[in-house]
């Protein structure tokens, strides 16, 4: 019976993966493919979109050039040259724009949504060239491979903060951490044709078909990811895309349904022949009244199923036929995350101003969290003024391990970055507000952009979930009230003091002139003798 | 002003300013005209937060004082107190040196001298926004006096920890030696051959020299190391890695300048410096006081980041050489030059980078205003020290001969 029992269930499941996947073999020698889409219709009529298409290369190490030619079938050989050239054990890239609202969109299914580029890499420590040098090399190869300014992520902007980007895999040799981020970065459509070109697909077919740049880049919020990361079975990568839709704009501000036609402006022909399992899944929201058509195959945890395989081709629309107009919610009702997070700049002076960060606990226990920022050295935090309070009562208490490394000078003459670390307790059900002074720094007209009066883009602080050393778990994780992963602040302007761009002459004339006059006027007086003269009449 | 009771009495009233809580803006200890960042109070309390937390605050390009006001600030718990007594001590030893140089225990003019140091508005107000200027300022007068009161090692003492707290007070090494070789009494109207042992002289700098080695060991143990601190400190003089705007000429001009000429120009602005002093010092070698107290107009124009106390010192300073005033030739015009630059200074400040109505050209040309107020001052300085030896002509004669120089 027991036997009989295991047998069965065996059986089962055998045959569920067996209608997720395609008649082609499942690893074509050691590489594997999936792709995934997942829709998520958000409280604000919005849609969220997450594309992931995974590649996993089932081997302990990449190929390198002697043993095996780098020959991959599915795995991009471009993206596999880079890594194994600079010896990459984990590298993720970024590429957003928008603003990602926590609030009302809750957590992003990718937590990498920092405003702009975001690059940061685990590098084997070790080989005969630095780490910095291979950073270099690293950034400036994967400028060239993805069309992005990837190349200006330069030590300006580097920092290596290990607790916040952790290791995922544990590796036996140590690494390095690089990090950087440019918040002005913007992602665009020729970031995301070579994306594409690093599907086994590409965008002929499969669920890759739908990513149409005129409508991605139309989204409120849209970005690219890539996640390199080695695991034990072997090396995975993640290459995604995430975007959010308001349909509600799109039909003119009256409705929220949404089809594949309406967001994508296509539907899905076929599937892509060498992939393991492609599935589409849409989050079904609880208690409404809403259609959704086609009729899906498989329903697990409130999504919706969509084999791609066997259901092409495919649109996917989701109605709400009694809804004749879109009511937006109350705000106050619809907070999807435990913690709200506000960064501002305060002061009207372009000199000095206050970084002033309110962290608002919507849930009912405390929460630990930490605090990162990457500042480059356009501004200079002052540490000693740093105040928290909970309503208007300083709280020393609340922050621990507080780490600050500022700028220092590196070889070049250039100013690396200014980090702040801190573990921030936040009381229930209140608000926290860190605050520091902030002085911007007067920079020398050459290192000003050619659009001076633009401002500068400072990259967005990172909320990360911390780990209990004692405990040796990030402990908060399993609470449902806690960060689940990363959060992002939206970036903020600064406008630096300019000077006149137009006056490098007339200063050094000026200048020059009125130190001559005087140097000119003393060495006079010095060098010429007194006479007396009689005064003719 | 005359009553012996005037100068304790106003004493005291500095020490009341700092002593009830007198409403300083916020925006004071943070000002471009009155702290710089070698000498802002903020930056060395933002150092002070990284020495507590055990972070190298000779690192990021932060603080720029010296190591031992760190260790000062860190051990005694110093208040806008030790202002107001650093300018007090300031003026005490104006005072003195006044009084050496009159070779009086007492005189009437006393609390005019100390007046002139403690209500300049040049002085006052840097004091009042903690600016550690002060201490520099108090640290220089206390070597002047020390020198001019014949005491050559408190003298040289003073002169070590000034030029340490301030890399270009070393243009003051000089007059200094030959003032401790010489007499503080006014010689102006009749110059003459320094006559002193050269030997002497020598003798005196290398006492200097150790007791300045003295401080650098000093400073670096302090500081853990010998190189963070004197680039930063020191280096910054010389280098200037900061542009924050002041009223004296390097910051906008370095600001401006194109990369490739940088270090040239760096090089002419320190030599044009140092340039003054053998001249100075050879053609008033008959009175080291006033070839000292016109190298400090000199700073007082041209030092990297000026603030107003630089020329603050050397307006305060004319108090000690009255008689030099009948041979001053355009004593209106520096004054109103002063009062012109030190209106346009904080109001084209605000107009760029607060109110966002005016550029950096504003601000630039007041300093150039300041820079002309501070040349007229120095040159007029020059010319009545040696004026005053051809002697003035008698009011019966005044029309038929004239003095000039061919």
């Amino acid at each position: 019976m027991h036997w009989g029992g295991a047998l069965f269930t065996l059986c089962l499941s055998a045959s569920l993966a067996a209608s997720y996947t395609n008649n082609v073999p499942s690893a074509i020698s050691g590489e594997r493919y999936n792709e995934d889409l997942f829709i998520r219709p958000l409280l604000d009529g919005r849609v969220a979109t997450t594309f992931t298409f995974t590649t996993d290369l089932l081997e302990d190490v990449l190929r390198d050039s002697e043993s095996s030619g780098q020959h991959y079938t599915l795995f991009p050989l471009t993206l596999g040259q880079i890594l194994e050239e600079y010896s990459i054990a984990e590298l993720h890239l970024t590429l957003n724009s928008g603003k990602w609202d926590y609030d009302h969109w809750g957590y992003p299914d990718d937590p990498s949504v920092g405003t702009g580029a975001e690059l940061w890499a685990w590098m084997a420590d070790g080989p005969s060239s630095t780490i910095d040098e291979r950073w270099t090399g690293l950034r400036n190869a994967l400028a060239g491979l993805f069309c992005a300014s990837l190349g200006s992520l330069d030590m300006r902007r580097t920092s290596s903060p290990s607790t916040v980007f952790p290791i995922s895999s544990s590796p036996s040799t140590p690494h390095a951490l690089r990090y950087a981020n440019l918040p002005s970065e913007n992602v665009c459509t020729e970031n995301l044709t070579p994306f594409v070109k690093l599907l086994p697909c590409k965008s002929r077919a499969g669920l890759a078909t739908l990513l149409n740049p005129q409508r991605i880049f139309d989204a409120d919020w849209h970005g690219l990811n890539i996640h390199l990361r080695s695991t034990e079975k072997g090396t995975e990568l993640k290459l995604g895309v995430q975007a959010v839709f308001d349909p509600v704009r799109l039909s003119g501000g009256r409705r929220r349904d949404w089809s594949f036609r309406l967001l994508f402006d296509r539907v899905i022909h076929n599937s892509c022949s060498v992939a393991g399992s492609s599935v589409v899944r849409v989050q079904v929201p609880d208690g409404e009244s809403h259609a959704l058509s086609p009729t899906f195959v498989a329903d697990d945890s409130a999504a919706a199923v969509y084999n791609l395989i066997t259901q092409v081709p495919l649109d996917v629309s989701m109605s709400w036929p009694y809804e004749h107009t879109f009511q937006y919610p109350r705000v106050h009702q619809s907070r999807l995350v435990p913690l709200s997070v506000q960064r501002t700049l305060h002061g009207s002076s372009q000199i000095h101003g206050l970084l002033f960060i309110a962290l608002t606990n919507n849930g009912q226990n405390d929460i630990v969290v930490g605090y990162f920022e990457n500042l480059p050295a356009l501004v200079t935090l002052w540490m000693h003024t740093m105040e928290i309070k909970v309503d208007g009562v300083k709280r020393d208490d609340l922050i621990s391990n507080v780490t600050y490394h500022p700028h220092h000078v590196l070889a070049n003459g250039q100013k690396s970055p200014s980090t702040f670390q801190a573990t921030l307790t936040i009381p229930a059900a209140s608000t926290l507000h860190l605050s520091m002074e902030v002085s911007r720094a007067f920079l020398k007209y050459t290192e000003h952009p050619p659009d001076a009066m633009r401002g500068w883009d400072l990259p967005p602080a990172i909320l990360f979930p911390v780990c209990d050393p004692t405990m040796g778990i990030c402990n908060m994780r399993n609470t449902s009230t806690d960060v689940r992963g990363r959060m992002y602040t939206p970036s903020l302007l600064i406008d630096l003091p300019t000077p006149d761009f137009s006056m490098p002459y007339n200063v050094i004339i000026f200048t020059c002139t009125l130190i001559t006059l005087i140097f000119g006027s003393i060495f006079n007086l010095l060098t010429r003798s007194w006479v007396i003269v009689r005064v003719e009449d | 002003m005359e009553s012996p009771l005037f100068l304790p009495v106003l004493a005291t009233c500095r020490l009341l300013l700092a002593w009830v809580h007198f409403p300083v803006p916020d925006g004071l200890l943070i000002d471009h005209q009155l702290t710089s960042p070698l000498t802002s109070y903020f930056r060395l309390k933002e150092g002070l937060w990284l020495y507590h937390h055990g972070v190298d605050p000779y690192v990021g390009g932060i603080l720029k004082h010296s190591p031992l006001f760190l260790s000062l600030f860190s051990t005694v718990p110093l208040g806008r107190v030790a202002w107001a007594l650093s300018d007090i001590v300031g003026a005490w030893a104006l005072v003195r040196i006044w009084r050496s140089r009159q070779q009086l225990g007492q005189s009437r003019r006393d609390g005019l001298v100390g007046t002139a140091y403690l209500l300049n508005p040049y002085l006052l107000l840097p004091s009042l926004a903690s600016s550690t200027s002060t201490f520099e300022n108090a640290a220089v007068l206390l070597t002047l006096m020390f020198a001019a009161e014949g005491r050559p090692s408190l003298a040289l003492l003073a002169l070590a920890l000034s030029t340490h707290l301030s890399l270009t007070t070393l243009l003051l090494v000089v007059p200094v030696l030959m003032l401790l070789a010489t007499s503080p009494t006014s010689q102006l109207a009749s110059p003459r051959l320094f006559g002193e042992s050269y030997w002497k002289v020598l003798r005196y700098a290398s006492e200097f020299v150790v007791y300045w080695f003295v401080l650098v060991c000093a400073a670096s143990i302090m500081a853990g190391g010998v190189w963070n601190w004197m680039r930063e400190s020191w280096g910054a003089s010389l280098i200037l890695p900061d542009l924050t705007p002041n009223p004296g000429f390097w910051w906008y001009f370095f600001t401006e300048m194109f990369d490739h000429f940088r270090p040239f120009f760096l090089m002419v602005f320190s030599t044009h410096l140092v340039i003054y002093v053998m001249p100075v010092c050879i053609k008033f070698q008959h009175d080291a006081l006033y070839a000292a107290f016109l190298l400090l107009g000199i700073l007082g124009a041209f030092k990297p980041y000026l603030t107003l106390a630089d020329p603050g010192l050397f307006l305060s300073m004319f108090a000690v050489f009255p008689e030099i005033y009948p041979y001053l030739r355009h004593a209106i015009v520096t004054a109103l030059l002063h009062a012109h630059a030190s209106l346009l200074l904080p109001l084209f400040h605000a107009l760029w980078v607060i109110e966002g109505r005016g550029n950096a050209n504003f601000y630039y040309a007041a300093s150039l205003v300041m820079g002309i107020a501070g040349g007229a001052g120095i040159v007029d300085a020059c010319f009545a020290g040696m004026r005053i030896a051809v002697g003035s002509v008698p009011e019966a004669e005044r029309g038929k001969w004239e003095v000039i120089q061919e």
